[in-house]
Formats: C-alpha cells, sequence, structure tokens
C-alpha cells in the first residue's frame, strides 16, 4: 500500500518547483499590496496586513476542512496515502495558521488597540491552532502507523466539526470583528484593487499549499519507507 | 478633505517581515528535510 | 438496538463496579475538584473581587478539570489489566462497548460533579434556591457533550506515550464550547435572569450534545479495531 520511493522522489521534486514559483508568487503579492492598492483612509497602511492574513487564515481553514473529508476517507478506504497527505497537510496548515497567528494581533493593535480580542474569529485562529498541534502531538506519539493513521483521522474529523461550534460559541459570548466585507450576496465593497490583490494572494497561498505539501508528503512517504526496511536494503541511496 | 489616514506603517512592516520570514523558513526547512529523505 | 442497550448497561456496571471495589481512583477524583475550588478562591484578590461574581468560573474550571482527571483513568485500568483485549474478542459490537464506556464515564464524572456542587455552595457562598433546577440540567446537558468526546479521547489517549498530557491538549479544546454555555448559562441563572437570555446557549449545549454523542459513536469502532 506504501508508495514507492520513485514517486516520493518524483513528488518532492514537484513539490520543490511549484514550492519556488509560489514563493515569487508572494513577492508579487508583496509588491501589489504594497504598491497597487490605495491606502485605506481609517485604517491607514496597517489595513494592508489584509492581504496577507485574511488568505492565511482562509487558507488554513480550507486545509483543516480538507484533511477532515480526507481523513473519512481515509477510515472507509484505508489508503495509506491518505493518512501521509493528511499529516503533510497538518504541518502545511500548522505553519498558516502561524501566519494568521502572528499576523492578526499586529492587525488588531492599531485598529482595536489591544493585541487580542475574543472575537469568534480571532478565537478561531488560536483554536485551529490548538488543532494543529494536538492533531501532529497525536501522530508524534503512537509508534504503530496503521494505528497513527486511525487515531488521527478520528481527531482530524472530530476537529472539523469543532470549528463551526467554536466560533458560534464564541459569538455567543462577545463580538467585535469587522463584518465580513467580501463574500456578502451583493456587490463587494472593497474597492477593484484590493479586490483583485486579496484574490491573487489566496492563489499563491493555495500554491504554496500545494507546493510545501508535495514536499512533505514526498518526504513523508520516504522516512516511512526508511523504516520500515531501512536495514533490509530495499531503498536506494542517492543514485 | 477626507481625514488624514493614521501614521500605522510600522505594524504592517512588522507583520510584512514577520509573514515573510515564516514562509521561507518554513519552506528552507521543508526544502532540507525532503533532501534528506529522498537522498538528493 | 435493545440487546446493544444491555451489552451497554452490563459493561457500564462491570466498570463501576469495579471503580467501587477500589473506591482510590473515585476519592481522589473528588479531592482533586475541591482542591481546584480552593486554588480558584485563594488566586483571587478578596478585596478587588467578591467570591460570588467568580462562582460561574470556579465551577466550571473544577468541572473541567475534575472531567480531565476522570477521563484519564477511565481507559488506564482496563489497560493495566489488560482487560480490553478480552473485551475486543468477546462478540460486542463496538458502539456497544463505546455506549456502555460512555455511561460509566457519565456516572463518574456525574458523581464527582455531584460531590463538588454542595462544596462549591459552601465555599462560594452561593445562594442556589431558585436556580438548583436549571443548574442541574445545565451541568447535565454539557457534561454528555465533553465525556462524549473525551470517552473517545481516553480510549486513543491511553495507548499512546504521555497520556497524561495528550488527553488534556486534545480534549480542553472541545471543552470549550460546552464550557462557554454552561458557564453562562450558568452566571444567568445564579442572577436569576429571564428564560429569553438563555435560549441561545441552551441550543448550542443540545447541538454539540446531538453532534458529538452521534460521531463519536459512528468513530469508535476505528479506535477499537486491530
Amino acid at each position: 500500500m506504501t508508495p514507492s520511493f520513485a514517486s516520493a522522489r518524483a513528488a518532492v521534486r514537484r513539490g520543490r518547483i511549484v514550492t519556488a514559483a509560489a514563493l515569487a508568487g508572494m513577492a508579487v503579492v508583496y509588491l501589489l499590496a504594497l504598491r497597487y492598492t490605495p491606502v485605506e483612509a481609517h485604517q491607514g497602511l496597517a489595513q494592508k496586513i489584509f492581504y496577507l492574513h485574511v488568505p492565511a487564515a482562509w487558507t488554513a481553514l480550507l486545509i483543516f476542512s480538507l484533511m477532515g473529508i480526507v481523513s473519512v476517507i481515509f477510515l472507509w478506504l484505508h489508503d495509506e496515502r491518505l493518512d501521509l497527505f493528511a499529516e503533510a497537510s497538518a504541518e502545511v496548515g500548522l505553519m498558516f495558521s502561524a501566519i494568521m497567528l502572528t499576523t492578526g494581533p499586529i492587525w488588531a493593535k492599531p485598529i482595536w488597540g489591544t493585541w487580542w480580542q475574543w472575537d469568534p474569529r480571532l478565537t478561531l485562529t488560536l483554536f485551529l491552532f490548538f488543532l494543529y498541534v494536538g492533531y501532529l502531538a497525536l501522530r508524534s506519539s503512537i509508534h504503530d502507523p496503521l494505528e497513527r493513521g486511525r487515531f488521527s483521522a478520528v481527531v482530524a474529523i472530530l476537529g472539523m466539526l469543532l470549528v463551526p461550534f467554536i466560533h458560534l460559541s464564541v459569538y455567543l459570548f462577545r463580538t467585535l470583528h469587522p463584518k465580513p466585507v467580501v463574500l456578502k450576496p451583493s456587490a463587494p465593497s472593497l474597492p477593484p484593487e484590493m479586490l483583485r490583490t486579496l484574490l491573487v494572494a489566496f492563489g499563491v497561498c493555495l500554491a504554496l499549499y500545494l507546493g510545501l505539501v508535495m514536499m512533505r508528503y514526498g518526504a513523508g512517504v520516504a522516512e516511512r519507507l526508511r523504516d520500515a526496511g531501512g536495514e533490509a536494503g530495499e531503498v536506494p541511496d542517492a543514485a | 478633505m477626507p481625514p488624514e489616514p493614521p501614521a500605522n506603517g510600522g505594524y504592517m512592516t512588522a507583520a510584512y517581515i514577520v509573514a515573510a520570514v515564516i514562509y521561507l523558513g518554513y519552506s528552507f526547512l521543508l526544502w532540507r528535510r525532503s533532501r534528506r529523505a529522498i537522498g538528493g | 438496538m435493545g440487546r446493544a442497550l444491555r451489552l451497554a448497561l452490563a459493561i457500564a456496571g462491570k466498570d463501576l463496579r469495579a471503580e467501587l471495589r477500589s473506591r482510590t481512583a473515585f476519592l481522589s477524583a473528588v479531592v482533586f475538584a475541591a482542591l481546584v475550588l480552593v486554588i480558584v478562591n485563594f488566586a483571587r484578590d478578596p478585596t478587588a473581587l467578591p467570591a460570588l461574581a467568580l462562582a460561574p468560573s470556579a465551577l466550571w474550571i473544577t468541572f473541567a478539570f475534575g472531567a480531565v482527571v476522570a477521563l484519564n483513568r477511565a481507559f488506564a485500568v482496563e489497560r493495566e489489566h489488560a482487560a480490553l483485549d478480552g473485551l475486543l474478542l468477546a462478540p460486542v459490537p463496538r458502539e456497544a462497548l463505546y455506549l456502555g464506556k460512555l455511561l460509566a464515564n457519565l456516572a463518574f464524572v456525574g458523581t464527582v460533579e455531584a460531590v463538588a456542587l454542595p462544596l462549591f455552595v459552601l465555599f462560594f457562598d452561593v445562594p442556589l434556591g431558585h436556580a438548583l433546577g436549571g443548574l442541574l440540567m445545565v451541568t447535565a446537558l454539557a457534561t454528555v457533550g465533553f465525556v462524549a468526546v473525551g470517552t473517545i479521547f481516553s480510549a486513543m489517549a491511553v495507548r499512546t506515550r504521555f497520556a497524561e498530557l495528550l488527553l488534556p491538549v486534545l480534549l480542553l479544546p472541545f471543552m470549550v464550547p460546552p464550557i462557554i454555555g454552561a458557564a453562562g448559562l450558568t452566571s444567568r441563572l445564579l442572577d436569576g435572569r429571564p428564560w429569553s437570555e438563555m435560549h441561545g446557549m441552551l441550543r448550542l449545549l443540545v447541538l454539540y450534545d446531538i453532534v458529538f454523542v452521534t460521531l463519536s459513536t459512528l468513530l469508535f469502532p476505528a479506535v477499537m479495531d486491530e
């Protein structure tokens, strides 16, 4: 069931190319955000954190949902590749949630006047981070790969359903976050330059996820093959 | 005349640097790890 | 369905009888809960904050940590005596096994809460009176939710390294929605607020219970399969 060493190598190589392209795209996003978009009248330059924070947050949330769905399929089909993919996604998702957790308070300080607010969406980013860490901590404390796959799939599925509950419950607790400005049914209230830059940034984040997850997946496959059959000499050395 | 936007470019710079460090740092770590894993 | 329920009750009964025979775990959990109440009380500036203002927080901090400690031992006992292997060999549907474990854990956590509640009233001088019925209902709803998730997590955690640490790291995020609902309801109940201020949080608790009891029952076989 474990994919071959050759396919791991191919995944890593493809992942490197996509990652390099995505990082170049990220440089373009930086240029667009700093040069092309207008300075917002009320929030000043700090508003430009939006172009980093929001796409990273969307990506982190999307990755966690994807892990949940992949985990459901894994429990059904027991295909090891799905588990390895979920593992790779969790690590990359943790990186995106680190971006949103650091840029969020830096944005909140000049706009809200405080580094942290228990606002539903900001709290959600914190709990996404906790879920990623818990998921990876569980994985790293189980030896047997099959057991690790099943247990972490259970956590990913339960976590996927926890996310809306966290949002709802903190909303009942209190709320302060600016209302959504993009996903309104009527025309979005963002100026076109801002919207275009946001969508480009989101696309770049998705490409970066794709590249990093391929690298991480390939590395995970190769490491598992080494662990399983290292002594038997099945794994070719650098050829 | 609209009001002058607040001067808070420092926060923006800080956030942009932090994000760049995380993106590049993780990409580098993963590149090193994957190179070791596939041996090339 | 009837057979599964009977099996679940038998499993729960076996667990509780074992618990009653040793009593150490139960006594320790109760003393632990009492100690949390004491700590919360002393981790407060008495000149700035009256005990009653902190009462809902004290109650739910105690219930949350008491439940984590109680759940930590839920599968540890089976592990020690390799009793789980016997249970898994027996022709018991995994869902019935989960329900049995859930019922046993609910009884255990519920008993700890039943002892902690009077202590809480005593230590924090809470005028419970009219709020008692509502508080019992809220406690039951919140406890079912996080014990449902806690039961499946403790079955996993016990098979890892650092089980005692991993269970709270996994479980505490899942405790946040029920605790937000329950603590909010507790303070409104103690203040004698009208029902119209409570039904949002009550709905949250009920929805959480339905979703996570169902989901945990469905997912439990994935934790037990060999």
